[in-house]
């Protein structure tokens, strides 16, 4: 492919906030009809790029170009104006109007003050057929599936003059017959010369259809290249670094002892042993939140949960941390931790059933102690836990469970965008309760985590697990597989 | 350079931020006391120790039931309930001693209605999964207040025992009875918020309810007793109002939960819940009685009363707002 001049070109782009530098002289472009794919750990600094592609931040350093001229963008509305459209991982449509009024959100034709619904409509059909879908623009989206109502979202995107559309994650939510629909509707806008950013932690998909491929990570970029000339194996150590990926990689920790910390009997089966690490894989939608949450106090019908052999009754939260278990959720910030609130008052919540006095002096040298064994990074136990950063944020979480006392640790995505230097002493901290006898089931996204931490992994699709894999087994293909209802 | 520059930019946050502090604690004090100042200068018989006493009887009501509203706004609920249900307590209350049931006896049973109709708050906001706390306390304002002109008829139940009106009217020595049983429920709700896991669990409900679940906080169990604690404080508001009036009035404590909501976030609680103190809320009370006294005092018309203190609830929320974004820049 040859062209003139770069769609948009971002020369050495610079930001930090504060003292911490996000990205670092980082340069990227992208030419019309190109598919050009951005990918790196949380934290590498992808977001903040396209946080400033798009207009929302200003760059702190750095030239950006667009057709080959300088601009300087003021703020979201000079990137719409360019032509430069975000389609969001967490789809911005508002579900009880029509796709069409969604399409035109903002923009409806209008006559002589009255919107014209016949235009929106037409209009509106014709942007959706040129992508290939019929879907009737009357329906209100809410009734839409999840792949096209990011289909709507799509063709907003390029109903009006859209030339460069940056997609965040856009198969998160979708099985793989949709994602494959979605890849003919990206070849589709490529044909038609527009140019697209593709960000996605799922290197299959790089393959299957960007041109190009651009790793950050730690706000540097650390390669660009075809994406027909670049591995795998090239990939992930670009993203993880080779250091940090010795650091992160550990055969699994094998502290698994013969005793049941945890069984569950029912359509779904499964048990934990004391000391083991069992990883739990599967794609996003899989069941996999939803088992954890349920195993957690919402009962499941017809499911029966044993700790420590002894069958127990859960119907709220309540029996379950009395059962001594303990549930690290995916989202800290809105279901793990009470932002507002001190470190100290977070770390004791869950210890002081049973008790109606605090014990102020008892539970502050306690969570001292967490504080230390922990090293979280605090100065005073009654800061709020909202200033802190998010690997620390999780180990206030993980603080609170020690101090109840849980021996049952139910992770979801306990790494979830924490930045790599936590992470590595997130997974030690995993070693170190399973080391001390703790039974842990670890939901995980990332292949590396599973395998760097898992004596075994449990595998889910379409709410039942699928399969299992012993620790040597557990490889991306095997586990695709699987999480795709594969047989075993 | 901007490593020299640096550390005086880190000291100057961390001095905002304990200034800051420093308001959030103590800026509803020092509102009262410019305001009781201003009316001292305004009025030579404001600042009398029999009208500074006045003033606290005449606040003991509401800062009761402002107590129980404290505990719910912590939440991060609402409680519109409170001021019908005083005026039923109030009329039970009178009604059962002149059918002749002991005023203990009947305290006691006002007590228990105030508790249980509270209660049910809680239990249908819960069991039902009412989308807010608004509409199941809206809906037992309505139903409170109806009972308490079906049971009275509508009229007021006068003439009370002498040991009941105690409670509302008396005084040991110089300090009025209403005041002993205000520091006495503040004292208990100091301590029940501040110093009992029960209480913590209130604070992390209203911080993260979600959060609070998750961590195993019965959370249920926990708003039902808020409530229920509301319902109680408004029907010891009811038992003091009855003694000081001498008599069951139907239309007692009309609009008192609105003078409950504003004594609260008044004093610096937050309408998002997890944030809130007795002390607060006690200065709360007392700005409201304040100003009510010194505008009668300065022979300001009830309706323009009115006006003024509805700008004093907006003014005071305004002032915590920017406090708070201070506190937030002060950090960050």
């Amino acid at each position: 492919m040859d062209h003139p001049a770069p769609l948009l070109d971002l020369r050495g782009i610079s930001k930090s906030f504060g003292s911490s530098v996000v990205l670092d002289a980082v340069d990227f472009d992208v030419h019309a009809g190109e598919v050009h794919a951005l990918i790196g750990e949380n934290g590498a600094g992808k977001s903040t790029l396209m946080n400033i592609v798009s207009g929302v931040l200003s760059p702190g350093a750095g030239d950006m170009y667009w057709d080959g001229r300088p601009i300087v963008l003021d703020g979201p509305r000079g990137a719409q104006e360019l032509g430069i459209r975000f389609v969001h991982q967490e789809l911005a449509l508002v579900p009880q109007l029509s796709v069409a009024e969604n399409i035109f959100l903002g923009r409806c034709p209008a006559r002589r003050g009255l919107v014209s619904f016949r235009e929106m409509h037409r209009r509106s059909k014709q942007v959706l057929a040129e992508l290939g879908h019929e879907i009737d623009p009357r329906r209100p989206v809410m009734e839409l599936s999840l792949a096209e109502q990011q289909l709507v979202e799509i063709a907003r995107a390029v109903a009006f003059e859209g030339r460069l559309i940056i997609m965040d994650e856009p198969t998160a939510p979708l099985d793989d017959h949709d994602t494959e629909a979605l890849f003919r509707t990206i070849r589709l806008l490529r044909g038609r010369g527009v140019g697209l950013i593709y960000i996605s932690h799922r290197l299959k998909e790089i393959f299957a259809i960007a041109d190009r491929v651009t790793v950050l990570r730690d706000g540097r970029r650390i390669l660009t290249r075809p994406a027909g000339e670049v591995t795998h194996e090239e990939l992930v150590r670009a993203m993880i670094g080779a250091d940090l990926k010795e650091r992160l990689r550990h055969p699994p920790a094998g502290y698994a002892q013969p005793e049941e910390a945890l069984r569950v009997e029912g359509p779904i089966r499964f048990a934990l042993h004391r000391g083991e690490i069992v990883g739990l894989a599967g794609l996003a939608g899989a069941g996999r939140t939803r088992l954890l949450q349920s195993l957690f106090g919402a009962a499941i019908s017809g499911v029966d949960v044993y700790v420590n052999g002894r069958a127990i009754r859960l119907r709220s939260p309540v029996d379950a941390v009395r059962a001594g278990l303990a549930l690290v959720p995916d989202d800290r910030k809105s279901k793990g931790l009470v932002l507002g609130a001190s470190l100290l008052t977070n770390i004791a919540l869950a210890g002081s059933r049973g008790r109606f006095l605090i014990r102020r002096s008892q539970e502050r040298q306690a969570a001292r102690e967490w504080i230390g064994k922990l090293r979280i990074k605090t100065a005073e136990p009654d800061h709020p836990v909202v200033y802190l950063s998010g690997g620390t944020q999780q180990k206030v979480v993980l603080a609170k469970w020690l101090m109840a006392g849980a021996r049952v640790f139910l992770l979801d995505e306990p790494t979830r965008g924490i930045d790599v230097g936590a992470k590595a002493e997130i997974y030690d901290l995993i070693r170190q309760l399973a080391h001390d006898g703790a039974a842990i089931l670890l939901a995980s996204s990332e292949l590396e985590e599973l395998t760097s931490l898992a004596d075994r992994t449990l595998v889910m699709h379409r709410g039942r697990i699928t399969g299992e894999l012993a620790g040597a087994q557990a490889t991306d293909e095997a586990i695709m597989h699987l999480a795709t209802g594969g047989v075993n | 350079m901007s490593v020299a520059v640096q550390p005086a930019r880190a000291a100057k946050p961390r001095q905002m931020a304990s200034l800051a502090n420093l308001m959030r604690r103590f800026g509803p004090l020092l509102g009262l006391l410019i305001l009781c100042g201003a009316l001292g200068a305004a009025s030579d018989r404001f600042l009398t120790a029999d009208n500074l006493l006045n003033v606290c009887r005449q606040s003991a009501v509401n800062a009761l039931v402002s107590l129980g509203q404290l505990a719910v706004i912590i939440t991060g609920g609402i409680d519109l309930s409170v001021g019908s249900v005083l005026g039923l307590c109030c009329v039970m209350v009178a009604l059962l001693m002149h059918a002749g049931v002991p005023p203990a006896a009947s305290v006691a049973a006002a007590l228990a209605i105030g508790s249980g109709l509270g209660a049910l708050n809680g239990v249908l906001l819960t069991k039902l999964h009412l989308p807010h706390p608004f509409i199941p306390t809206l809906g037992m304002m309505n139903v409170a207040r109806g009972l308490a002109l079906v049971v009275s008829g509508g009229f007021p139940v006068s003439e009370l025992p002498p040991g009941f009106r105690f409670w509302g009217a008396g005084s040991i020595g110089w300090l009025p009875a209403p005041v002993l049983v205000v520091a006495v429920m503040a004292g208990l709700f100091y301590l029940f918020l501040g110093r009992t896991t029960v209480g913590r669990d209130i604070y992390a409900i209203g911080g993260n309810q979600q959060a609070a679940r998750l961590s195993g906080v019965p959370v249920d169990r926990r708003l039902i007793l808020v409530y229920g604690l509301s319902g109680l404080t408004a029907a010891i508001g009811a038992i003091v109002l009855a003694g000081r009036m001498n008599s069951g009035f139907p239309l007692a404590g009309v609009g008192g939960e609105l003078d409950s909501i504003a004594a609260v976030v008044i004093g610096g609680a937050s309408f998002l819940g997890g944030v809130g103190t007795v002390s607060g809320t006690l200065v709360g009370a007392l700005i409201m009685g304040v100003l009510r006294n010194g505008l009668n005092l300065l022979n300001v018309s009830a309706a323009w009363q009115t006006v003024v203190i509805g700008i004093v609830i907006v003014a005071a929320v305004w002032v915590d707002i920017v406090r708070q974004r201070a506190a937030g820049k002060g950090r960050k």
